[in-house]
């Protein structure tokens, strides 16, 4: 077990390339703040997982069934091995995860707070909330100084990759098939370009620890910025329309700025008060209960 | 009803490669934590092979145990000075 004596030789240790492992005395500042983070990725990671699969019974034929069927396994695969990794920092047993997640006490990410109301809203969360999530978790596991955490995220990020590609295939068919299909599309992305360009936060606060201790390598806004970047001109160029009446490119630098963004829907997702919040959280009650049989019969409790 | 326990997971990739350790799962009984492992780090047959083991019965040296094997400078060899040697030879001097 490695120890430091202060912060200051934690930080120099972390500056240096420094990975911490599990079974490290690191400071409980640390500790705390990388805990919270995977909390919160192992709950987005399962509700995520719950929508996902609501969808299954409703893809159009048997390949998107597959797909949706092994998108749902990679999902709750996710969030199970972050409970594990969590777990093992000692801060919380997965049971009490599990508990404050159903009771609301704890946050999952906003994407998961908002219906999705046809099939091309799951097509518009495949393509830009896969995307969004795949580009803010590269950024953690770029530099990632929890090697437990940074291992797991290999293999989510390779996953989120597949996705990503289902998404803009999917999406594809959608551009290029009737026009009822491109005006299903474009009614979702006005309903989920929004909560994707937000998924990535507000601002970063010029004193984030998760920054200094590199668990995040980028701060919010470029990672937001760079996203921007990329989609619009995908979105454009599949004939849809972003639905921002101030966007514009910059004149001098030819990118693309957005108009102003309303930060109060993210902030309702927060405390759980988003459009879609409760009847997430009471789907996700219903799953636990309705599958307590199932983790009784193979001798696991959450 | 089984206590849960928790169990490391490795994997072998191919032929010639060797056991990785990919993470951790927690499991009833070595035949579920086989299953388990299957579906959770090996859904696209990301190894041919699984291991896993009971953390409880894996026994660790942490750095304090290994480190006086750091400093044996006699167990390296980096070869300069034989390098040294055939350069100058070489060089005909």
């Amino acid at each position: 077990m490695r120890t430091w004596a202060d912060l200051d030789e934690f930080q120099a240790f972390l500056d240096d390339g420094g990975m911490v492992e599990a079974d490290d005395d690191m400071p409980e500042e640390y500790r705390q703040e990388v805990f919270r983070f995977i909390e919160f990725h192992a709950n987005s990671e399962l509700m995520g997982g719950l929508t996902e699969r609501d969808w299954i019974p409703h893809s159009p034929g048997l390949r998107l069934k597959q797909i949706f069927l092994a998108k749902t396994q990679d999902e709750i695969g996710h969030a199970h091995l972050l409970y594990m990794v969590a777990a093992d920092m000692g801060v919380k047993t997965r049971d009490e995860m599990m508990n404050d997640l159903l009771a609301g006490k704890t946050r999952f990410h906003n994407v998961f707070h908002y219906r999705a109301e046809t099939w091309a809203d799951q097509i518009a969360i495949a393509f830009l909330v896969d995307a969004a999530a795949f580009a803010s978790q590269r950024a953690v596991f770029a530099k990632c100084t929890y090697g437990p955490y940074k291992r797991i995220l290999r293999r989510i990020v390779g996953e989120e990759g597949f996705h990503m590609r289902h998404g803009e295939e999917m999406l594809l068919k959608m551009a290029s098939g009737s026009q009822v299909q491109r005006d299903l599309f474009q009614a979702a992305l006005e309903r989920w370009w929004w909560p994707a360009v937000q998924l990535f936060g507000p601002d970063s606060p010029p004193d984030d620890p998760l920054l200094k201790w590199y668990i995040k390598s980028e701060r919010n806004e470029v990672l937001r910025h760079a996203y921007v970047q990329k989609y619009v001109p995908l979105l454009q160029g599949y004939g849809f329309t972003v639905p921002d009446d101030g966007l514009h490119q910059d004149p001098d630098t030819g990118e693309w700025m957005m108009s102003e963004i309303d930060w109060a829907p993210l902030k309702a997702t927060f405390s759980n008060a988003g459009p879609d919040s409760a009847r997430r959280l009471a789907n996700a009650v219903r799953n636990h209960a309705e599958s307590a049989w199932f983790r009784e019969s193979i001798g696991v409790s959450a | 009803m089984t206590a849960s326990q928790i169990y490391e997971v490795f994997l072998k990739a191919d032929g010639k490669s060797e056991f990785r350790h990919v993470g951790a799962l927690g499991a009833a009984d070595n035949e579920m934590a086989l299953l388990l492992a299957r579906e959770c780090y090996c859904r696209r047959a990301e190894g041919e092979q699984i291991w896993v083991v009971r953390r409880d019965d894996i026994s660790s040296a942490d750095s304090s145990e290994t480190a006086p094997n750091r400093n044996k400078s006699h167990r390296h060899n980096d070869g300069k000075l034989v390098a040294e040697h055939r350069r100058q030879l070489r060089e005909g001097s």
